[in-house]
């Protein structure tokens, strides 16, 4: 028809139209529906300091969800992230207090054990060939078991008040962690979409054995994702234990899960090579706000997973069909 | 295709291997407990309720009030409806269920009060931080809380304190600046005591038997086991603690961890004390289809409701636990005394509908009675 014979330069509207259509475009208008039908359920839901609390809230998330956007569009999956998280509190809290460690350097400690145990994964993923699904289901059960291991089940309290700043400040009138993450996903997301890096993912992503031929340095890229990943919950393990201020071994249990679900509902292809950090960002914020509008309109915590269930599955196929459809015409 | 799979085959034995020596080598560590000071109570059967008694005198007159306050509000709520919410650890079991009802029975008899009850789907730290603070958001009048964690929900409970939200904790503590009166439903040592006690009139001083626990991080059930530990070191030493199992707060898992314990001890276990209201009636299904009832004695802390069906057979004989529909009635009460202005720090007791007078303990406390026993002669009158 019309479409196939017009290959001059978009215009506007049709660039607006591509957009609309994209899966971001549709989650972006599902969230906005959200928003303003939670907004009149209640007065209390879009105040700027509400939204700032949410966002305090969802850091966690959206800084493992960056990682997480990377290794899906490869056709992996990290299922350790939230053990990593709670390894990574237990290491901080344990040097500092019981080997004494000066807080910085336990910190650090921390952030690099959590970054290690990434690396793991990705040693035994790209070296011994097991599969990310079954090498990350054993990791998360196994760095859950370190940190239980280590912390024999004690936590660990008392951090100065500096320490708290990163959790439960803020900067220029805004929580200090999504500071972070503002800038995590300005950087990440532009890594992704513009550089040689990301390209190499998605090719990695839709056809490992291609990407292999045409010369990628496929392992190390895998490799780098994987550590990554750990890097980043360790952040967010950091961030965690200074926002709820003390340490505990069952920190960031099924935190996976919220991830993943944050990543698809996103619109990155759990079979690998398609995704973006921008929706990625859109699911976890459209997750985080419907769990709280939610509660803020008098519905109770048992029925909001109801709706959020509701809402994933209701956007993957609204997305579905768009792409579809915009794939026949 | 095969290679993968027998690499991973390999892998996972290895990391079996690998963590073998890690639980076997902590297990003199493992029974749970935390470090805080234990403060076992005399020894003997059938007097708690005497000691108790003089326990509580002795630390009323040691405390002061450490209890936190709500700022001003700009009108006085007293004798005023009042909205209240109420976020348990966790919604959807027996337990809370029966504290809910106590609220709604206290709600009902008061008549200013709306009490509604909304928490995590799952006993998630994050999740009933993030619940509080909605109703921050939304503006309640008061919050009655059972804590995850005593430490990460003290920010968002002093967070409510500021904005002049009244909040009243049962069931599990918080840091005690971070609310202003704790309900506690019964002091750790009572409970030790009883459990123990249990065992020992059961199995006799020479017993030797397995818990099954929530989480070694949970913190009620790391204090009973710390003064268990305690109590039964100061009276019956010869008793042999053989190991502690986690099971969340999970009806199959709890069920697996009892049967490990009838499996791996065989002959040699003579009781399981199971320390959640979960635990209790799994352990005592586990031992009721493993025929060894007459073996192993179940107690520990259990609801009516589920331990009827064992209680009754006879496989067991006792369980103990405070009425959570009694706690949840008193905390209930105890939010309307304080906003009301009748219930002020320093004061020695309160008064609580048809619980009458309770005694403050331990600065800022408000304690619900001794330990209740459920056996096969009661167990019919209660419904929860």
């Amino acid at each position: 028809m019309q479409e196939t014979q017009n290959p001059r330069n978009p215009t506007a509207s049709e660039k607006l139209q591509r957009l609309l259509i994209s899966q971001e475009g549709v989650l972006f208008l599902i969230m906005l529906v959200s928003v303003l039908f939670l907004a009149t359920r209640t007065d209390k839901f879009l105040t700027i300091d509400n939204l700032l609390q949410q966002g305090r809230f969802m850091t966690e998330i959206g800084l493992i969800a960056i990682p997480m956007t990377y290794i899906i569009i490869t056709g992996g999956i990290d299922l350790s992230v939230g053990s990593i998280l709670g390894l990574t509190a237990i290491v901080l809290g344990w040097t500092w207090q019981e080997l004494g460690f000066p807080l910085e350097l336990a910190i650090i400690t921390g952030i690099v054990s959590g970054t290690v145990a990434g690396f793991i994964n990705g040693l035994f993923i790209v070296r011994v060939g097991v599969p990310p699904l079954i090498m990350t289901l054993a990791t998360l059960a196994l760095y859950r078991g370190l940190a239980e291991g280590i912390s024999e089940a004690r936590s660990a309290r008392g951090y100065p008040e500096w320490f708290f700043q990163l959790g439960q400040g803020e900067f220029l009138g805004i929580p200090s962690q999504l500071w972070l993450l503002i800038v995590a996903v300005v950087i990440f997301g532009i890594i992704l979409a513009r550089t040689r890096l990301g390209r190499a993912l998605y090719a990695i992503g839709n056809n490992e054995t291609g990407a292999r031929f045409s010369g990628l340095t496929v392992n190390r890229h895998l490799l780098f994702i994987y550590a990554f990943s750990g890097f980043m919950s360790a952040v967010a393990g950091y961030i965690f234990v200074s926002r709820v201020s003390t340490t505990r071994s069952d920190m960031g249990t099924g935190i996976e899960l919220d991830v993943i679900a944050a990543v698809v509902l996103g619109g990155t292809s759990i079979f690998g090579g398609t995704g973006s950090i921008p929706g990625t960002m859109i699911g976890v914020v459209l997750i985080q706000l419907l769990k709280n509008g939610l509660v803020l309109a008098g519905v109770t915590s048992d029925a909001t997973i109801v709706v959020i269930g509701s809402v994933l599955i209701f956007a993957i196929l609204v997305n579905n069909f768009i792409q579809r459809r915009s794939g026949e015409s | 295709m095969k290679r993968t799979l027998a690499i991973t085959l390999i892998l996972a034995l290895l990391l079996a291997l690998v963590s073998m020596p890690l639980s076997a080598d902590g297990h003199e560590r493992w029974d749970g407990a935390d470090d805080l000071a234990v403060n076992p109570l005399a020894c003997g059967m059938g007097d708690e309720m005497m000691d108790e008694g003089d326990d509580m005198e002795e630390e009323m007159e040691m405390m002061e009030y450490d209890g936190g306050m709500a700022a001003m509000g700009d009108m006085d709520m007293a004798g005023m409806d009042i909205v209240v919410v109420d976020v348990p650890k966790l919604i959807g079991i027996g337990y809370f269920a029966a504290t809910t009802l106590g609220q709604q029975q206290a709600a009902e008899e008061l008549g200013n009060v709306s009490v509604s009850t909304d928490g995590p789907t799952d006993a998630n730290i994050d999740d009933q931080i993030q619940v509080i603070d909605s109703y921050i958001t939304q503006g309640v009048d008061g919050i009655l809380f059972a804590a995850n964690d005593p430490v990460a929900i003290a920010p968002v409970l002093r967070k409510t304190l500021e904005s002049g939200i009244h909040v009243v904790g049962y069931d599990a503590n918080s840091e005690p600046d971070a609310r202003e009166w704790f309900v506690n439903q019964a002091e750790f040592n009572g409970i030790g005591k009883a459990l123990i006690d249990s065992l020992v009139s059961q199995k006799g001083a020479d017993a030797s038997f397995g818990i099954v626990t929530s989480t070694f991080t949970t913190p009620n059930q790391a204090r009973w086991v710390a003064e268990m530990w305690a109590y039964a070191d100061k009276c019956f030493s010869d008793l042999d603690w053989l190991e502690t199992l986690e099971a969340q707060e999970d009806a199959g898992l709890s069920f697996q961890q009892a049967q490990t314990l009838i499996n791996k001890y065989g002959e040699d276990l003579d009781g399981i004390i199971a320390l959640t209201s979960v635990a209790t009636p799994a352990s005592a299904d586990a031992v009721n289809q493993a025929g060894v009832c007459e073996d192993v004695a179940v107690t520990g802390l259990g609801l009516p409701n589920a331990m009827r069906p064992y209680i009754s057979s006879g496989c067991v004989q006792e369980v103990y636990l405070w009425n959570p529909v009694d706690l949840g009635y008193a905390a209930v009460y105890v939010l309307r005394a304080v906003v009301d202005g009748e219930f002020k720090p320093g004061d020695s007791s309160v008064m609580a509908g048809r619980l009458g007078e309770l005694m403050v303990v331990n600065g800022s406390e408000v304690l619900l009675g001794p330990p209740f026993a459920f056996t096969a002669e009661n167990v019919d009158d209660f419904d929860f």
